[in-house]
This record gives structure tokens, sequence and C-alpha cells, in this order.
């Protein structure tokens, strides 16, 4: 598999944007992956951070650093661009396997206020929306929005629904809601237009996990329907 | 030291620089908008910069000294004040247990930051103090300030921290005659902002960029720590295409399906799906920070290198500076 960038531009004096193609896909969602992991693994002096998103890795660094180390390049800019560009993507930790985590949604309900209408949105039952929402395999493509939120990827076309036409003020952590061809689970309370149809026991984000967000880019998720009741039980129990 | 809020004024929180390694899982990189006035703060009392300090919006707030104190305060949103006495800025102050500290108005800015010998002391969430109140960490419990809240310092005290202790002692407030020439790293010009094209300013026509680079853009009422509303010129895009979602960071200005432009500040998200027209200079920044409601500003078009040779410029100078504190 190829991991390489296409492109190189700043986006502040501060970073730099790796521009891998232009269109949502399992191969550049796995190409950036595997560049991203060998990027932590060969960090360059004064590197920070770096943001995976649908085509593009953002790389952050410290130019006062980068200006001090030894790459070729005139300034930061070209320093870390100079290494970025070269970067050789070891295949072993391209293959890594994705993690598939599912995430168990009470549907429906005050949890879900908008799921009767979708339903009759789409001419389906409330049951059958739930089976359509759970059967497929959704892909994370990039964490972005607020800490945790997964853009996922796999939505079911039979579920593209518009978002509302006046956002909530407040949508609970946990709630699951479909926009467009998205879907997702909400992390924090915040505002949002999303139509919600169920919401996850499970704490999407945690500042003082190990891993703060459970979903990470390249991961695979699986929506399970539960009881009120399990709602209660994982609920306490996390 | 400790200290206690009498009256918390409209927005106060611990932040420090900011939380600059968990963008990957979303986290807004927070801390204080205006990383020039809290560094300050912090090299004038011989703290390391990245101290936590206390960063006050506007005026209005009042705490206690509820021991002795060694402070320093730097920032343009008020002006410090115990018992009529103006308490200058950007130099090391000992506050006397017991004496009340007011803050009040400043018209130049927005922003106050108030540093304490060896920082405040509250936790660290993922490896910063910064309060980020979205989502209810970092900081004081993450939340802002509220009337009877007690702070304390971290304790560390650096050797300069004992120094200043040592020379500074007294009943009365005591403070050096010297203090850091603040306004030294500051533009003569502190409403022309210095910007780089952003990676989407050729989706706009020339017209607008044209505009963009003459215009005077006035802030908004709905600016708060995530942005800065501009008003005025809409810019028209030449390129309709969604973006699809992608990192912006602190100076990224998007504009919007309304053409409206949003300048993202320090607890703005870390992906977003609109064009990014320009990226303010990091050294310009702090003076976003200052800019208040009705506030009109300009923006000058500066190369990425320029951008980058300022910024290398202004840390050199904070290092120098901070040497010259440690010599001291």
């Amino acid at each position: 598999m190829q991991a390489r960038p296409l492109n190189i531009y700043p986006l502040s004096e501060q970073s730099v944007v790796l521009s891998f193609g232009d269109e949502v896909s399992e191969d550049i969602l796995k190409q950036i992956s595997a560049y991203h992991r060998t990027l932590q693994q060969n960090p360059f002096a004064g590197y920070t951070d770096a943001v995976a998103a649908y085509t593009t890795l953002t790389v952050f660094y410290d130019a006062l650093q980068v200006l001090l180390s030894d790459l070729p390049g005139a300034d930061a800019f070209e320093k870390v661009s100079n290494y970025l560009m070269a970067l050789a993507v070891k295949p072993a930790v391209a293959v890594k396997p994705a993690n598939i985590i599912t995430i168990p949604v009470f549907y429906g309900d005050d949890f879900g206020p908008d799921l009767e209408a979708l339903a009759t949105f789409h001419q389906l039952s409330v049951e059958e929306v739930i089976s359509i929402h759970t059967r497929p395999e959704y892909i994370v493509y990039m964490i972005g929005f607020v800490p945790g939120f997964a853009y996922l990827g796999g939505l079911d076309g039979r579920l593209e629904t518009p978002r509302l036409a006046t956002p909530r003020p407040v949508i609970p952590a946990g709630s699951v809601g479909i926009a467009g061809k998205q879907t997702g689970v909400y992390p924090l309370e915040t505002p949002g237009g999303w139509q919600l149809i169920g919401r996850t026991p499970l704490k999407m984000f945690g500042a003082g996990r190990a891993q703060p967000s459970l979903l990470q880019a390249g991961d695979k998720v699986k929506f399970a329907p539960i009881s009120k009741d399990d709602f209660n039980q994982l609920s306490k129990a996390d | 030291m400790q200290i206690e809020i009498i009256k918390p004024g409209m927005l106060s929180t611990v932040q420090d620089l900011g939380r600059t390694q968990s963008r990957g899982n979303a986290v807004p990189v927070s801390g204080a908008m205006d990383t020039l006035s809290a560094r300050v703060a912090n090299l004038a009392l011989g703290n390391e910069q990245t101290a936590a300090v206390i960063e006050f919006t506007y005026a209005d707030a009042i705490f206690k000294a509820q021991t002795d104190l060694l402070i320093a305060w730097s920032g343009d949103g008020a002006i410090l004040q115990s018992d009529g006495q103006m308490l200058p800025a950007d130099r090391p102050l000992l506050i006397p247990q017991g004496k009340t500290i007011k803050l009040i108005n400043n018209p130049t800015g927005c922003r106050t930051y108030l540093a304490v010998a060896g920082g405040w002391n509250v936790p660290e969430v993922l490896g910063s103090k910064s309060t980020y109140i979205t989502a209810g960490f970092g900081g004081l419990e993450g939340r802002a300030f509220r009337k009877g809240d007690v702070l304390q310092t971290f304790g560390n005290q650096s050797e300069t921290n004992v120094k200043f202790c040592d020379t500074l002692t007294g009943a009365k407030i005591n403070y050096p005659r010297w203090s850091i020439a603040r306004p030294l790293f500051l533009p003569a010009d502190r409403k022309l902002i210095r910007v780089m094209p952003g990676p989407e300013a050729d989706w706009f026509d020339a017209d607008a960029i044209a505009s963009f680079y003459s215009a005077p853009y006035r802030v908004g009422s709905r600016s708060n720590r995530m942005g800065i509303g501009l008003e005025g010129e809409k810019v028209k895009r030449k390129i309709q295409t969604e973006l699809l979602s992608t990192a912006v960071t602190p100076g990224t200005i998007q504009v919007t399906n309304n053409n409206d432009m949003i300048l993202l500040m320090a607890d703005c998200q870390t992906t977003g799906g609109y064009p990014r027209i320009a990226q303010v200079a990091a050294v310009d920044l702090p003076l976003c920070a200052q800019l208040k409601p009705g506030d009109e500003i300009r923006f000058q078009q500066i190369t990425r290198q320029e951008a980058e040779r300022l910024l290398v410029q202004r840390e050199r100078e904070l290092r120098r500076l901070n040497q010259d504190l440690l010599d001291f």
C-alpha cells in the first residue's frame, strides 16, 4: 500500500497539512492512519501533535525546536516538509488490524425523540429503522468537532435524513443521531441539529483515561440495541 | 500562597499555554487567549512561562490575599488596584496578607492575567492546567470561578521567586522600580492584524481577496474563547465545492456558507469544514485576544516566511528576557 502524501502546504507557521487525495475513501483513510502511526513512532525534533482528517494529516510543531535541528531546509517549514515528504512508511506499521467496537444503544423513547418521525419520513417502521441502523459495520474516518466525536462512514442510504430545521440548544452526552449521510454519537452535552434516535450509556470521551477518545480513526463500529434495564445497568458500570 | 475570590467577574478561569498534544482526540488547545501577557506575567516573577495563571475577562472581579502573595499581572482587560492604590503591571508585587485587590476597568482591551510565585495549583488534565468549560475539565473543576473559591499556589518556588520575596518584604504593598516592557513586544498599530494566506485563499475571487486586505472588519458581539465573529465586507467565493472537514488551529479565519467570517481562538474545535481564507500570524494572536465587540481591525498580508521569522524573533526575545531575569 502506498502511503505517500501528494502535497504539503502550511496551515500556520507552526503546522503543515499533508494531503493524500480529494475524496472520502477507505484506502485514503488507511494511508493516513499508516503514515500517522509511522510519524508518531519516528517524530522529528519539535513535533508536537497531528490531526488526521478525511484526506489530510495536519502536523503541528515548535518552530524554534525545528530550527535548531539539523534537518535540511532554510526555515522550519522547509525542514519539516523535507522530513515529512521523505518519511518512509513501514509495511509492518501499515497493516495494523482495526479495532471493532460495539456501541450499545437504547433506541427511541426520551432518548431518541426523533426516531418515530424519522421512521415516518422514510415510510419505515421503528423496528426497521433500528434494524437498518444496527446492521452495518461503520468505519471511523476522523475524530473532530468536539473531544471524542467520531465521523462514521457507512450509513445505509435508506436512513439519510436532513438535519432538524431548528437545532436543539442541549443534546445530552451519548445521544445517537443521524444528519444527512452521517450517523454518530455526541460525546458531550452540546447544542446540535442531528435527528436523535437513541442513546448509549458508554462514555465516548474521558479526559482521565489512558485513551481519552473511545474511538480512533480506522476503528470499526457496530451499534447494538439494548433494553432500558441494560442501559441503566451499563450506566452504573461506567 | 492563597487567595479567595470575593467577586468572580464575568469569566475568570485558570489557563496555561494550552493542551498541545491531544488535538488528535479533538481536544481543543485552550490555554490563555493572550499567551504573550500570560507569559510576561509569569516571567516578571521568575516563574516558568508554562505556569498556570488566572485569566480575567474585563474588570469587576475582586480577590483577597489570604496569605502574603508574590504576584504579577499583565494584559489589558483591567487594572489592579488595592485601597485606591494602582498596582503597576508587568513586575513582581508583594501583597501582604489581608489585602483586597480589585480589577477596575481598562478600556484598552479585554483580558488580564494574574501569575503567582510557583503558579496556581490545579490538577493537570491531558498535559495542561487549562480550563475547557465545554467539556468541563481542566482548571478549577472545569469551570469559571465562583464567589468563595479558594486558589493556592503550587508550592515549588523558583530561586528567582524566593529572591523577589526576600527583597520585597514589608507590611505595605511593595514592588521594584523596573518592569518588563511588554509594549515593546506589541506592534505600534494594534488594530492591524498580520495574516498569511490560508490554504483555501484561492477559493475566493480576486475582488474578495482585495477587499479582505483593505476593508475594515468589526468584532461582533458573538465573540468568545472559541472564536471572534467578524462583521463587514462579505467575501464572495468563486469555488462552491464543500470542503471536507480538515484541521483548523487558533488564528484560522474561516468563511461560512453565509460568507460570514470567524477568527478561531484558543477554545476552537480541532477540525472544520469551511474554507480557510487566512491565518493570523502567531505573534499577532495576542492582539486578537484583547479585541472587544465593536473594535475595528484591518488585515495586512505577510508571507509564511515572514510569519515564521516574526515568531522565531519573538520567541528568542522572550528567551533572552527569561535568562536576564534568572541572572537578575
